[in-house]
């Protein structure tokens, strides 16, 4: 379960030498992820997404505000968020001349399971993915499908409780967008919290049960599907979203 | 102890890169070697000469000084036929020198007078020029014996003339090629070292910021300074791998150094070569600090390569300094590291003797800058801005 709660975030500017010249990315972002649900926090491209998730997983440190992964602070229990949290990013950042499986592995490894261990939680992820087509090839040649679950296999590997996606399903056809969809249902089913984020409304709408609509930096709105529509009074939800952000449809 | 599955996987990831294989496999310890060490050999054979060796030289005219070509014959000189165009011959090479005697040669002798003979010489080529300095040597011994008999014949001492009797010493044990020779060492086996960590180096730190791989990896249950810890492992080991190797090939390639022209004094026998890795052996650590913290500094491979490249010539200036300056307080810059393996390592190859203080105060001053660097490369994985 994730309770994010006023987190605010800024950056130098980029290029800027004077030191308080910042760029504020989030600001007032509060949220709740329950477990057994999927959350979907939408938003535009540069809406403080990834900055939020950043935070969430311990990445980056927030200027105000707090956030607790299943009861542990983020600044506070810094280890115990991250072995609770299982965090993909939007670039699956796979290693390219080590194999799928050896990339399983190696996560495997770094979150303390032992050399046999590690070698059996491969192979079950190798296999709950359906990656053992491709399991010890390079992944120099993959496919931004085949990436995509070896980043999210490594990023199951420790067996979190809450998952984390940033915009999973970019770049993905519509094959694999769709198994993706199975995969995060299922684990959500299996009583995970599952929190991804997306720009893209069909992809929220066909998969959320709850969702957070995110703009500059700011929670515009945050409630189940049905709830946005009946808030916004809008049928459709992207519309619902436009109106959410304060834009007129 | 997850710094070691860090350190493997590294280890594993980068032997399958064949840029990072290639520069500490092959390029420090094989070519730089055969490049720096080949030519030295070959630059300092052009520079000596060998009297003991018989040579032949072309002669115009041998005929006409027949105890000349005797002189010359007793001195490893084979007279050989001139070519037609002695100046053409020099010129293209064909002929190193050729030394004509000129048509008066014998009757001038014979009236006491100064006897003609030209060399033709082409001072822009190297064998030439030294060839020239033999026979040239050779005709001035050949001139004090007449000058001698001509003054015995009209009954002076020679000695009246030798009014200066000039002995010279060269009380280095090494000469001058030996210096640069002893300095050798030194050079290939840091500056192979600086490139056996390389790429690695980059690739593990600022390679993995660029292929967005350290994202995923810093949200991982473990702890930055294992992180840090396992990539300066692995770095370590390449930099170490690459410098047995330079040792190695260093021993072999002294061997095929000729022993007069490394002058008595130096010493490339294996017990000194294993000296010499012991004595540099605390700058692996040293080095492989840098690399991976300066690495760390920077967003992309190409930053962190202009990075080292620049920084490349740390690792090179003691060679050129200690090249210039003889530094009379070698315990000042003991603690300094680069500059004290590089006199402990000259003072190796010479045979010199090691005060065991120099040795304590080389490795203690580079064990502290190395925990310096580490310290900061760790910090510096601790900020958030590693991922921006």
């Amino acid at each position: 379960m994730i309770r994010a709660t006023q987190l605010k975030k800024s950056f130098a500017k980029p290029g800027s030498s004077k030191k308080n010249d910042k760029v504020l990315a989030v600001q007032e972002v509060s949220f709740t992820a329950e477990d057994g649900q999927v959350t979907g926090l939408l938003g535009p491209n540069g809406a403080g997404k990834s900055t939020t998730l950043r935070m969430l997983a311990t990445l980056i440190k927030p200027d105000e505000g707090n956030a607790q992964i299943d009861g542990f602070d983020v600044q506070h229990n810094i280890q115990e968020v991250r072995k609770q949290l299982g965090f993909m990013p939007h670039n699956a950042g796979i290693y390219p001349r080590l194999s799928a499986r050896e990339n399983i592995h190696y996560y495997a490894r770094l979150c303390g399971l032992k050399r046999s261990d590690a070698r059996q939680r491969a192979n079950e992820l190798l296999q709950q993915l359906d990656m053992e087509s491709f399991a010890d090839r390079r992944s120099a040649g993959f496919s931004q499908g085949q990436r995509t679950k070896v980043a999210l296999a490594r990023a199951l590997v420790h067996s979190p409780q809450t998952l984390m996606l940033d915009e999973p399903t970019n770049g993905l056809d519509v094959m694999a967008t769709r198994g993706l969809r199975n995969i995060i249902r299922d684990l959500a089913k299996q009583g995970h919290c599952v929190l991804f984020s997306s720009h893209i409304m069909q992809e929220v709408s066909a998969l959320c049960d709850h969702i957070a609509i995110i703009s500059d930096g700011k929670i515009a709105m945050t409630d189940s599907l049905e709830g946005i529509k009946t808030k916004t009074g809008e049928n459709d939800l992207e519309d619902a979203f436009v109106r959410a952000i304060g834009e007129t449809p | 102890m997850r710094f070691l599955v860090v350190m493997f996987k590294e280890i594993i990831d980068n032997l399958r890169d064949k840029q990072t294989v290639f520069y500490a496999l092959l390029f420090g310890p094989v070519l730089m070697p055969l490049i720096l060490g080949g030519s030295i050999i070959i630059s300092l054979k052009q520079l000596s000469i060998d009297f003991d060796q018989v040579t032949p030289l072309a002669v115009v005219n041998a005929e006409l000084a027949p105890n000349l070509m005797t002189f010359l014959h007793s001195n490893n000189i084979d007279v050989v036929e001139a070519p037609d165009e002695p100046e053409k011959a020099v010129r293209r090479g064909d002929s190193p020198v050729v030394l004509k005697v000129m048509p008066s040669f014998s009757d001038a002798l014979r009236a006491g007078k100064p006897a003609p003979l030209t060399l033709f010489v082409s001072d822009a080529d190297k064998k030439s020029t030294r060839e020239a300095r033999k026979v040239v040597a050779l005709l001035n011994a050949y001139e004090r014996t007449i000058n001698a008999l001509r003054m015995q014949h009209r009954g002076i001492d020679p000695n009246v003339f030798n009014s200066l009797d000039i002995s010279r010493e060269d009380v280095s044990r090494d000469g001058a090629g030996g210096q640069l020779l002893a300095s050798l060492l030194p050079f290939l086996l840091i500056i192979s070292m600086v490139m056996g960590g390389f790429y690695l180096a980059i690739d593990t730190t600022a390679g993995e910021r660029e292929r967005q791989s350290l994202e995923p990896l810093l949200s991982l249950p473990l702890n930055r300074r294992e992180l840090v810890l396992g990539k300066f492992g692995a770095t370590l080991c390449f930099v170490a791998l690459s410098g047995i190797l330079t040792s190695i090939s260093v021993f072999f390639l002294f061997q095929f150094f000729p022993t007069d022209l490394i002058g008595g004094g130096l010493h490339f026998d294996a017990p000194t070569i294993f000296k010499s890795f012991l004595v540099a052996s605390p700058l692996i650590a040293f080095i492989a600090a840098v690399l991976i913290t300066v690495s760390a500094f920077t967003r992309s491979s190409k930053e962190a390569q202009t990075y080292l490249g620049v920084l490349m010539v740390i690792p090179m200036a003691p060679f050129f300094i200690l090249q210039f300056v003889t530094i009379r307080s070698e315990l000042a810059i003991m603690p300094i590291p680069m500059m004290s393996q590089y006199q402990l390592l000259e003072r190796t190859v010479l045979g010199d003797p090691i005060p065991a203080l120099y040795i304590i105060l080389s490795a203690g001053g580079t064990f502290i800058a190395t925990a310096f660097m580490l310290l900061v490369a760790i910090r510096l994985y601790s900020r958030d801005r590693i991922l921006m």
